[in-house]
């Protein structure tokens, strides 16, 4: 089937031009239709609303063009005809796919049509990169921007970004906070530097490269460094170390000491606080040599006093040592730039000469215009900047540095900075859809691969004309930069939402005792408490010492029988990360290693510390650094259905939830996403009981859910593969039951007819089986975010030569994005007329 | 130090640094800048203001409505905490918004309950490309009386996290993170973050910084915009079609920003309140939106602006409240289908939001405007929600509320039956009172309410 689908694409490259698809529908298509489609889709049969032969002629049912989109779709996922049906043949589907493609949606292989992408303004999280690496200032457009609006499940889809005119004040007023903490006012400066922590090694030592330790003070801690001086002269040397408190109280202390070169400087208790420092400031006349450091914490408490959770989070209380700061050599003749001077400034010193103070701001604007525009700018915008520049510089108080800030806050508020402008080059032939220009296909890459500017490498190759020809090269050179992890962390965050993980919102504990089947009794425990809480407060509120000693005696003993119930009961924070960084690495891993796209779904590994792997029950794994392990046999983890991250996100707050799970595989990796549930019926997971008011196990309910007509096309779908997924809870955690009661086999047919006996077989089939619709549904993801806009019905061209390249090289991941940025929506724009 | 300082203590130790300022000072001008048209003023000339708080997933109608009819009634239940402002509020029944029906359009009432709530009109179903509603009544308002301020208007969430993926059934999720929308493809995207929304209204830095701030970011603003206009103008020629929309949004922001530089160069003396910038967002649910009414309240207070829209949580939010130990989200819960248990939970977070809404009032109540009256006498405060009952999902028979004498248009403190009436007629009444020059329709509506 696959050979002769791609011998048929050989075969319609070379067809004429002019066919006459409406004659060949009523010799060839038509009887297909009638023989497959018609029991329901014709002849008076109108299911889901979808009939073939109402169209009055053959030229108007071929200008249907939703109808032959689904109708394609459907045929080859294999969801029509229905599995109970007959199948077509392979000769008859192959040539009503090349019917639909080349007649009634009227692809053209040889010029396939681009699409049409909207004029993209940064979102929020380009806008951030950009800045970062225009200025070296971080600015947090998580907290000042709001958040971007998403169409097809992406935030960077062109028509969906809206400039608000609160959002553009937003924007004026961003430029003037960059500008004035950004760019450095002075030309020279004292020397500063900042050590991570990672310098320090020994007893509590971490990674080397780590910025920050965190410390417990109920461990005790010896950590030295060296530090090299290279230049005789005066420094100061100021730790940087603060004691930090959770929410809740937590009565571990500590002394800490401090010394410096052999002397000690600090020695003090350290404890629970809203930030204690560790105020060191030391100022020394230093020879070059190395010079040690170090650092030390003895607990005074036994780590047997840490109080339990309850409720707040899990009290701790840590000395968060994040390294030193070196200030110098102090003496006038060591000064140098400040950070970022380069950045903004070209010489080492401002002119004195007016006439050459106005060269120099012409150069630093251009230059600096041209980055943030991702293109050479012209010397009309110089000028007129220029002009700015030195308005302001004239004005009561002005500098030339000040000049040139408000010039570049100008800059970064011109429309050429937060859109993506993007050029062509011209076309002899006129029908022809016209390429990019070098700039424009720069800036698609870097916003594609990093989510930020292009850097001086691109700009300079598409300066030359020479980024087209050295596409291969550079695509591998930014996969291989750290700049890439943007695209995991947006393109794969989104699509699998594992950026929602650590937001959403799950209740450890009712979701335990919902499996354990003490729910009630733990409700009622909680009650308890919260009754005592308040009678407490009150009591205390009036005086009453005696209840209050009663009182806090009940609720010791309702403590110390809680405790005894020994799982944890919280869905912690740095659990969620790890789930999170388990589902980005392990996807970063697959494209750096250029390994197949298939092992998201089916491997024998993945990414986990001490923390997950406990959680997921595999062995052998300790500490908090992320690792790649290969998994037991038997271990039911291993891509990405069965990750912590996908299973919690798809959940609900206290439980599973089967038709989410289901919709998540059906919508992101088979692509068959069921049409939204009819209006005015609720989600009937939502009750579990019965006709006869007995609460029902999810899979009863939702089989009782599938008896009704209305509901069954669509949850035959959905239901089967969430219900695979029953023996993960709502946190990803395995379990057996679910109110103490034995869940059912996990076992389920997909609506294509392949049946599957637990979730690993449920992987296997959808690597296999269901490939096709896989590799389809990644291309169309991935499509979308690198160009965005939503797919298109011009797309299926693009989209199938990639599926098939895929099938060719076993589902390389370098094929996909190879295949993408090399496609024609990715290369080129639509031709004005059309 | 002891287990006792915990969050409570924390958390009353911030109620305290963020208590009101007395504003009585700042009213005199108020009273001046009233113009010469009465737009958006009282009959005796103070600000007249106009808000819109909505709640999500309806209400469980048996526990909101009321008892009694007309001026004779008891609040109870959900609304039980509006009893001491009884004289002050209107409880309406039988509004409805038919255009958030499914219509042709299938499934996503949530997007549609949201997405109509303000403009009265069917939105577009479409995920993105081509988003469609109308100009909201907010906007209506301030595009008259805005100028009489120093913002036409303010839009604020206290939802401000976005769910990665898509919204609800096929719906852009642009239709349920907005209420206010500027024309029928420009929503307003409002500012969830109170530290912002202060600065904005005030100004940064510590009391006494705050009117140098203004001005300063007032004149470099200016001196970036004539740049910008021109770039965008240069751009805008060689765009077409949704290019050309899109540098468009561009150019009316600039353009509003310089309208609002010119109608701000007309104020002086902008107050500086003498209360710390909040921080940000704070961590318990019901903190933040008592933090984020003070926002508003200070901002009609000192009259900043006349108009302003609270989206408590979007529509279909899933939120759960640990403030009042409901573990399940608001969403799943509002499918109760009739269980015992959901319901009641639901209404536990009905009523949660009627406690904030109480809150809110209790604080305008208690500001004396510059007439004598208190800021809510001369308000009109629509508290409501787009979805009726949110296990089935209708739009008849909405729960809402409206507070305030409208500066003495109204006459509150009565229950009002409107049945089978649009949500518009009352919106009608409320763009009379503010001085909006007589408009026949708004959305769907069929004419003004008799009695309001």
């Amino acid at each position: 089937m696959l050979l002769l689908r791609m011998a048929l694409g050989l075969c319609f490259c070379a067809a004429a031009r002019g066919d006459d698809f409406a004659a060949t529908f009523d010799e060839k298509i038509l009887p297909i239709l009638e023989d497959n489609c018609f029991s329901c889709h014709g002849e008076g049969e109108d299911k889901g609303k979808v009939s073939f032969d109402t169209f009055g002629s053959t030229a108007e049912l071929m200008k249907q063009t939703d109808l032959w989109v689904h109708a394609l779709h459907n045929v080859r996922s294999g969801m029509m005809p229905p599995a109970k049906k007959k199948r077509p043949s392979a000769e008859d589907v192959a040539a009503l796919e090349d019917w639909i493609k080349r007649g009634a949606l009227k692809l053209d292989p040889a010029n396939p049509d681009p699409g049409r992408v909207t004029l993209r303004r940064l979102n929020r999280v380009e806008y951030r990169n950009t800045i970062r690496d225009l200025t070296g200032y971080d600015f947090r457009t998580d907290e000042e921007f709001p958040a971007d609006d998403t169409g097809y499940g992406f935030d960077n889809i062109g028509d969906v970004l809206s400039t608000s005119p609160l959002l553009l004040e937003k924007y004026l007023q961003a430029a003037e906070t960059i500008v004035a903490k950004g760019l450095p006012l002075e030309n020279r400066v004292t020397a500063q530097r900042n050590y991570p922590a990672g310098m320090f090694r020994g007893q509590g030592e971490r990674g080397e490269n780590d910025w920050e330790y965190q410390l417990s003070l109920y461990d005790p801690a010896d950590l030295t460094a060296q530090l090299e001086i290279k230049t005789p002269g005066t420094y100061r040397v100021i730790l940087n170390a603060t004691a930090r408190g959770s929410f809740s109280y937590d009565p571990g202390r500590a002394t800490g000491t401090w010394s410096v070169n052999g002397k000690k400087l600090l020695d003090q208790e350290l404890k629970w606080s809203p930030g204690q420092k560790m105020e060191s400031s030391l100022e020394v006349k230093w020879e070059a040599g190395t010079y040690p450091l170090q650092l030390t914490l003895a607990p005074l408490v036994d780590k047997s006093q840490q109080p339990p959770d309850l409720g707040d989070g899990p009290p701790s209380v840590n000395l968060h040592l994040s390294g030193i700061t070196l200030i110098g050599p102090m003496e006038p003749e060591h000064t140098v730039h400040p950070p970022n001077y380069e950045r903004f400034f070209t010489r080492d010193d401002v002119p004195s000469d007016p006439g050459e103070r106005q060269d120099y701001a012409v150069e630093i604007l251009r230059r600096f215009a041209s980055k943030a525009f991702r293109r050479p700018v012209d010397e009309a915008t110089v000028l007129k900047l220029v002009a700015i520049a030195k308005q302001s510089a004239e004005a009561p108080g002005g500098t030339f540095e000040k000049g040139i800030a408000r010039a570049i806050s100008a800059v970064l508020a011109s429309p050429r900075f937060l859109f993506r402008m993007e050029r062509t080059q011209p076309t002899k032939d006129p029908a022809e859809h016209p390429l990019l220009d070098e700039y424009a296909l720069a800036s698609r890459l870097s916003y594609f691969l990093w989510s930020t500017m292009p850097d001086e490498t691109l700009l300079r190759l598409a300066g030359h004309g020479e980024l087209r020809k050295k596409l291969g090269e550079q695509v591998e050179r930014m996969l291989e930069d750290k700049r890439s992890d943007e695209f995991v962390k947006n393109f794969a965050g989104q699509w699998l939402q594992t950026r929602d993980v650590e937001s959403v919102s799950i209740d450890a504990r009712v979701v335990l005792s919902r499996d354990s089947g003490t729910e009630r009794e733990n409700t009622e425990r909680f009650q308890t408490f919260r009754r005592l809480n308040k009678e407490i407060d009150e009591a205390q509120k009036a005086g009453e010492e005696a209840k209050v000693a009663t009182l806090r005696e009940e609720m010791k003993q309702m403590r110390a029988k809680f405790r005894g119930n020994g799982r944890r009961v919280e869905f912690s924070g740095s659990l969620r990360t790890a789930m999170r960084k388990e589902a980005e690495m392990f996807f970063r891993y697959l494209l750096k290693e250029d390994r197949s796209v298939l092992e998201l779904i089916e491997t024998d590994s993945t990414f986990l510390n001490g923390e997950l792997a406990n959680h997921y029950g595999v062995p052998g794994v300790d500490g908090g650094d992320m690792r790649l392990v290969k998994l037991p046999p038997d271990s039911p983890r291993g891509g990405i259905i069965t990750m912590g991250s996908v299973l919690a996100v798809t959940s609900n707050p206290t439980r599973t939830s089967p038709v989410k799970r289901g919709l998540f595989i059906l919508d992101n990796i088979l692509g068959t996403p069921p049409p939204p549930a009819p209006p005015n019926i609720p989600a009937l997971e939502a009750s579990e009981k019965g006709a006869d008011g007995k609460e029902l196990t999810l899979r009863d309910a939702l089989a009782l859910h599938r008896e009704q007509p209305l509901c069954s096309s669509c949850h035959n779908r959905m239901d089967p593969l969430g219900l695979a997924l029953e023996n993960f809870n709502a946190m990803g955690l395995w379990r057996d039951k679910e109110r103490g009661q034995q869940l059912a086999s996990p076992e389920g047919q997909l609506i294509t007819g392949e049946k599957f006996a637990d979730v690993r077989e449920l992987k296997h089939l959808l690597v296999t089986a269901r490939r096709a619709d896989y590799y389809r549904c990644l291309t169309e993801k991935l499509l979308t975010y690198a160009i965005g806009r939503g797919p298109e019905p011009g797309d299926i061209t693009t989209v199938d030569a990639i599926v098939e390249k895929l099938e060719a090289s076993g589902g390389k991941f370098s094929t996909v994005i190879t295949g993408i940025i090399e496609s024609a929506p990715f290369q080129k724009r639509q031709r004005p007329s059309t | 130090m002891n287990a006792a300082t915990n969050r409570r203590r924390f958390l009353r130790g911030m109620g305290a640094c963020l208590a009101l300022p007395s504003l009585e000072a700042f009213m005199p001008r108020a009273m001046a800048a009233a113009g010469p048209a009465r737009f958006g003023t009282t009959a005796s000339g103070a600000p007249l203001r106009m808000a819109f708080l909505y709640f999500p997933n309806g209400a469980i109608q048996s526990h909101w409505s009321a008892s009694g009819s007309g001026a004779n009634f008891n609040l109870e239940n959900t609304l039980a905490p509006l009893n001491p402002l009884k004289h002050r509020v209107q409880v309406f029944s039988g509004l409805e918004h038919l255009n958030a029906d499914p219509g042709n359009d299938g499934a996503g009432d949530h997007a549609r309950a949201n997405g109509t709530f303000l403009t009265g009109v069917r939105v577009k179903k479409t995920a993105g490309s081509d988003i469609y509603a109308g100009v909201s009544v907010d906007q209506i308002a301030a595009q008259h009386i805005g100028k009489n301020t120093r913002f036409a208007s303010l839009e604020m969430s206290c939802d401000p996290h976005r769910k990665s993926g898509g919204c609800d059934s096929g719906y852009s999720c642009a239709y349920e993170a907005n209420l206010a929308w500027r024309t029928p493809t420009s929503p307003l995207s409002p500012e969830s973050n109170p530290r912002l929304i202060f600065e904005r209204l005030f100004g940064s830095g510590s009391p006494g910084e705050r009117g140098a701030s203004l001005a300063l970011r007032r004149s470099q603003q200016r001196s970036v915009l004539d740049f910008v206009m021109e770039d965008a103008k240069a751009f805008e020629s060689q765009l077409t079609n949704r290019d050309k929309a899109k540098m468009d949004e561009y150019l009316t922001g600039v353009r509003e920003i310089e309208q609002q530089i010119e109608t701000a160069e007309g104020f002086t003396n902008i107050p500086d309140p003498a209360m710390a910038t909040p921080e940000g967002i704070p961590k318990a649910y019901d903190d933040y939106i008592k933090l984020m009414f003070q926002m508003t309240a200070l901002a009609f207070e000192t009259d900043a602006t006349r108009v302003a829209t609270m989206l408590l949580a979007r529509d279909g939010s899933n939120r759960s409240f640990p403030e009042i130990n409901v573990a399940e989200g608001h969403h799943s819960l509002s499918h109760h289908r009739e269980d015992k248990d959901m319901i009641e939970k639901v209404k536990m977070i009905d009523r949660f939001y009627a406690e904030r809404f109480a809150e809110f009032l209790t604080l305008l109540e208690s500001k004396q405007d510059a007439d004598g009256q208190s800021v809510l006498h001369n308000s009109m405060i629509v508290y409501g929600c787009g979805n009726s009952d949110g296990n089935r999902h209708t739009h008849a028979n909405l729960p809402v509320v409206l507070a305030g004498n409208g500066g003495g248009a109204f006459n509150p403190g009565a229950l009002r039956s409107n049945p089978s009436t649009p949500m518009c007629n009352l919106y009608l009444n409320m763009l009379d009172a503010m001085g909006v020059p007589q408009m026949e329709r708004f959305g769907d509506s069929t004419e003004r309410l008799a009695v309001v």
